[in-house]
């Protein structure tokens, strides 16, 4: 490990620090939603080692319960995901050039918390290795939590109280990271689009609302962005 | 769910396609890497995403937006103590002294 990357991983790792706290409750109730299911400990902990993702593990739970085909259960947990190919593109230059295997070991670890807290720096850091190291360190720091958590909330299922929504500690570290970017005016643009389309959309079927809404809210800021730049040049 | 394979399989299956849009161009690298005007609209995809995740879950009561409800008052002192401090674990303790404030009120 290169001088480099430490000093990465140290700075990824402090700065993702709140979003793996805010993974602590949700990693928790998927757990106890996955025993609810019927799962036993060997099967919710398969499912969340080789799925990793609350929104596709949550959104495809009533399914199986269901006995649905299983078409529209794989369809409902791609859906759900095609958010990552935008922020899969979004990466693919600030962690080019590693071997194959280690970008895969990437694309399995990448997370919404993860990508969100450190774009902006991986798209200006220079340097590869620190780049690596800011990106992985908080990464496998993310999944070890997320997994020990599911591990405590399906052991503990049952007996911790529903009452305290514990979970809302989620939507309050997404918060936490929309404070910063939210300072500049085409940011701000597209999150309060992205947030109300979503509101606006969400009877649309199999959570596409969620999709169009993160698309219409990129198109704003852009948009936004694009504006600006005229205004200034006037 | 009695058949324990047919489990495995599905796991598998939804695991594939958690795992391949995440993996995709990241794998994919300088073959396949997007122009430039798009990587530049992709700066949004954070705050674009995150509003659309988080908005719906602090406004919606039960399918319905309901404007005074527990959980948008608590989101609102998460952000009030985001932007006053730079103390981490601060919006936490406001967010969730809010809800469990407010749901108290509330009855």
């Amino acid at each position: 490990m290169s001088p480099s990357f430490r000093a990465g991983a140290r700075v990824g790792f402090r700065a993702c620090l709140p979003v793996s706290v805010g993974l602590v409750p949700w990693a928790l109730v998927t757990g106890l939603a996955m025993v609810g299911a019927g799962f036993s400990t060997a099967q919710a902990m398969g499912m969340s080692l080789i799925v990793f993702g609350a929104t596709a593990q949550l959104g495809t739970l009533p399914l199986i319960v269901a006995g649905a085909p299983l078409w529209l259960i794989v369809a409902t947990a791609l859906v759900v995901n095609l958010r990552f190919l935008i922020f899969s593109a979004a990466l693919a230059r600030p962690l080019a050039g590693g071997r194959p295997g280690l970008r895969w070991l990437c694309g399995y670890l990448l997370t919404d918390g993860v990508f969100a807290t450190m774009l902006e720096r991986l798209r200006t850091e220079p340097d590869p290795a620190w780049r690596l190291g800011a990106y992985l360190a908080p990464s496998l720091w993310c999944a070890l939590v997320w997994q020990s958590s599911t591990l405590v909330g399906v052991l503990a299922a049952g007996s911790i109280p529903r009452n305290w929504s514990l979970e809302f500690m989620a939507s309050i570290a997404l918060l936490v990271l929309l404070v910063p970017m939210a300072r500049m005016r085409p940011m701000l643009v597209s999150a309060a689009t992205g947030g109300v389309l979503a509101v606006v959309l969400r009877g649309m079927p199999l959570k596409l609302g969620v999709m169009v809404a993160i698309v219409g809210g990129i198109a704003a800021g852009f948009a936004a962005e694009h504006w600006q730049g005229r205004e200034a040049r006037r | 769910m009695s058949d324990d394979a047919g489990l495995w399989l599905i796991f598998v299956l939804i695991g594939l396609a958690t795992t391949l849009p995440r993996a995709s161009f990241i794998v994919l690298g300088e073959r396949a890497s997007l122009p430039d005007v798009v990587q530049r609209a992709l700066r949004y995809a954070p705050a674009a995403a995150l509003a659309a995740i988080v908005v719906p879950d602090v406004v919606l009561v039960a399918g319905a937006v309901e404007v005074f409800n527990p959980k948008l008052g608590a989101a609102i002192a998460a952000v009030l103590a985001a932007r006053a401090s730079r103390n981490p674990w601060l919006p936490f303790v406001a967010g969730m002294a809010a809800l469990w404030g407010l749901r108290w009120v509330a009855g």
